[in-house]
């Protein structure tokens, strides 16, 4: 077992893997950007190093510096946590090089998943049904056009290197065909450097299921059962929720069991995310693989009991597996809010500044994963999440009864938050039915 | 660790007390204020550590490099443009089309014609730390499918200075050009003639002279591209012949060395001097061309000449 473990990241997901180590008895080290010297983070690893200024390229993004602050500590693994360099196969192959354990899986299973190409490749190759698409990269007008008539109308052109909902078209006539073609491949270029392009069906009002996986280093995979995060804005989650509404067990099994042969068929290790779309006859299609801890693990770990960074921690240091699938039991409902400093009536605009005044919900079933506390300033440099509110009920009424009640008692004062937004979805009587698909948020308030 | 964190009860509309008592946040964790650099005992496991060369300093900048990001960018800083030093097969793989590189005068090595003192140890020492032969290659291969004859110096060896066998090599390679109406293309890379040879490398630079002097009257296309550093006998010589003159950014091109002139005219030198921008403005060379483009700069040359 490590003896001391690096977290190179920030906000609430440090905070939650200074915990993890914690209870496990593993000295913990925390990195830092100049405007970050009082983030809770910060405060409380047992050991802090500042890699650098404000800006995330110079300090969270800064491989070499990580890397020295991991040599210089004596510190053994470093845990990537979500965003920043969690998903860069450099990072990764680096840490490999320096005799480094990385706590998440290989540079190469992230290679091979991080290029939505390749990765549509590897599942069609392992029997894992895809939306259906185009035959690799689309190169030319000529070659989209010929590839929308055979796929059918509507269509969506996407970035093989793409991500965050960038370098995506949704083509409904074949008179739009050309020059949404040409402005998606200029945003791939621009964003990613990369404009190679590949053609997908669009697929109507799905709903966006994703099966939480581990896989161990000795061959052992499970899933820990689905989230569903069709609430979306913008393709940002707004609110997730475990079990899906919309699931049963049959296709839970059904889909559990693809997941893994997914995991199992590029030898993943460690924990990821495999993404689905559920279309509204019960059609479900791999949509991509995500390598690494999510945002939104914390309702998994509520349903399922599993403490999944303590898994990823024991993973990373050769341990067995502790559960089989059979051990994974779904109780009851779990549902999560993204508290962000943004201001909805603004567009969402974000809202950094000093939280004058906090005040976290409590009480039976109510969990706050958040790196916020009273007087804290909020730099403007990073995203603008506050923290997540993650409640646990017996079913997914009593769920969204204490997400109601979670929510009027968390008081943040100084920013703005979404706090009345969330409110406002989960009092929709469609979310309460659970009627609902990824086009939910911009149907129920279209002035956003 | 046990920690304190009070809760502010306050129902909605009540209002906190500011002023003197500022919530003193950052002593509610005990943490000591200096690093530990403490290591971690492992039983005799290999202990994280960075291997050396994993990371280069450029020299010009200061920027510290990823060795595989450096090898991707054909040893070039990509924060400051500088071009590092490269050998002559990596040059050829750069250059060369795959597998259609042959070698000439593969086995050629030098003598001792005045048995100057230490020269022969020195020269099996360098063949086998350096695994070259000399210190220039010479073939033939394709460059986007164009037939051309290329020699390559190599700094390495001796500063790529040059003796009888490079003299004798590239002299070799250029008349083969000349019969065959091929093309040379010429990278150069030398301190100069090689002293340990004497007046027998003062001649190298006549004898390849006249070489290109024929292959030249033929009517046939010579390119040279000068790299860092390219100085002495060499410059005063073939490489300053090219039909056409390319150099890589940043080189030191130059006959005598910068110290040398400034001692003997007496005067500070300009910014720049004896570098291939300054010579491009002073109309020395042709163009200055980034490594990344030069294989495609030397297609379009050949393509058009051909």
């Amino acid at each position: 077992m490590f003896k001391k473990i690096l977290i190179a990241n920030r906000g609430e997901i440090a905070v939650r893997i200074i915990r993890a180590c914690n209870e496990m008895g593993i000295q913990t080290v925390a990195v830092y950007s100049e405007v970050d010297k009082n983030a809770l983070h910060t405060q409380m690893a047992d050991e802090a190093i500042c890699i650098g200024p404000a800006k995330s390229k110079d300090s969270y993004l800064n491989m070499q510096n990580i890397l020295s602050a991991t040599v210089l500590t004596g510190a053994e693994a470093i845990h990537p946590g979500y965003g920043f360099l969690s998903e860069n196969s450099k990072f990764a192959q680096m840490c490999e090089e320096c005799n480094i354990k990385y706590i998440g899986p290989s540079s190469q299973n992230i290679d091979n998943m991080g290029n939505k190409l390749k990765a549509r490749e590897i599942m069609i190759n392992a029997g894992v049904p895809v939306v259906p698409g185009s035959d690799g990269a689309i190169v030319s007008e000529a070659d989209a056009l010929k590839a929308a008539e055979k796929i059918g109308y509507p269509v969506m052109i996407k970035a093989s290197a793409g991500g965050g909902g960038r370098g995506i078209r949704v083509v409904s006539t074949v008179e739009e065909l050309a020059s949404a073609f040409n402005t998606a491949k200029a945003e791939a270029k621009n964003s990613f450097g990369d404009d190679t392009m590949y053609m997908e069906k669009f697929i109507e009002e799905p709903r966006h299921i994703e099966f939480q996986i581990l896989a161990d280093e000795h061959g052992n995979v499970i899933h820990l059962g689905e989230r569903d995060c069709s609430i979306q804005r913008r393709n940002q989650k707004v609110i997730e929720e475990a079990p899906g509404a919309a699931m049963t067990e049959e296709l839970r099994k059904q889909m559990g069991e693809v997941a893994v042969k997914a995991a199992k068929s590029i030898n993943y290790k460690n924990a990821g995310t495999i993404e689905f779309l559920l279309d509204k006859y019960g059609k479900y299609y791999f949509m991509e693989m995500n390598t690494r801890i999510q945002v939104e693990h914390p309702i998994t770990e509520m349903i399922t009991g599993v403490d999944l960074l303590k898994a990823q921690i024991r993973i990373a240091s050769g341990k067995v597996l502790t559960y089989k699938q059979e051990d994974i039991k779904i109780q009851g409902h779990a549902i999560e809010c993204r508290i962000n400093a943004e201001n909805p009536s603004k567009n969402f605009m974000p809202c950094p500044g000093v939280i004058k005044t906090l005040h976290i919900p409590g009480g039976y079933g109510v969990r706050v994963d958040s790196a916020a506390y009273q007087g804290y300033k909020i730099p403007p440099t990073y995203d603008s999440m506050i923290g997540k509110l993650i409640v646990h009920g017996k079913d997914r009424d009593e769920a969204i009864c204490k997400m109601r009640r979670a929510l009027g008692e968390f008081i943040i004062e100084g920013v703005d938050t979404n706090i009345d937004f969330q409110f406002k979805i989960v009092n929709n009587s469609n979310f309460i039915k659970g009627n609902f698909d990824t086009s939910f948020i911009s149907k129920e308030f279209e002035n956003l | 660790m046990a920690f304190i964190l009070s809760v502010i009860n306050c129902s909605v509309g009540m209002f906190l007390e500011r002023g003197n008592h500022m919530f003193e946040f950052k002593r509610i964790f005990q943490k000591s204020k200096y690093i530990e650099v403490k290591s971690v005992g492992n039983d005799g496991e290999k202990k994280p550590n960075i291997p050396s060369g994993m990371w280069v300093k450029c020299e010009t900048c200061g920027k510290i490099l990823y060795n595989k990001d450096l090898e991707e960018s054909i040893m070039t800083c990509d924060n400051c443009r500088t071009h590092f030093r490269i050998g002559c097969h990596e040059r050829i793989n750069y250059t060369i089309d795959k597998g259609t590189f042959i070698e000439y005068d593969e086995f050629m090595i030098s003598d001792n014609p005045i048995d100057f003192e230490g020269y022969t140890d020195k020269l099996q020492n360098l063949r086998d730390k350096t695994l070259l032969n000399e210190a220039v290659i010479t073939g033939e291969g394709k460059i986007n499918g164009q037939d051309t004859i290329i020699v390559v110096m190599d700094s390495t060896f001796m500063m790529g200075s040059m003796g009888c066998v490079v003299g004798e090599k590239i002299t070799r390679a250029i008349e083969k050009a000349t019969d065959n109406r091929k093309p040379i293309i010429i990278f150069t890379a030398s301190g100069g003639a090689r002293m340990q040879e004497g007046i027998f490398s003062l001649m190298q630079m006549a004898k390849t002279s006249a070489a290109i002097a024929r292959h030249n009257e033929k009517g046939n296309l010579y390119i040279t591209v000068l790299t860092d550093p390219t100085t002495g006998g060499v410059t005063a010589s073939f490489a300053m012949l090219g039909d056409i003159i390319l150099a890589e950014p940043n080189a030191l091109i130059g006959f005598a060395g910068k110290r040398v002139i400034e001692q003997t005219i007496k005067q500070q030198l300009p910014e720049g001097f004896q570098r291939a921008e300054f010579l491009l403005e002073k109309g020395f060379i042709d163009k200055v061309v980034d490594r990344k483009d030069m294989k495609d700069t030397l297609t379009q040359i050949l393509k058009i000449h051909s």
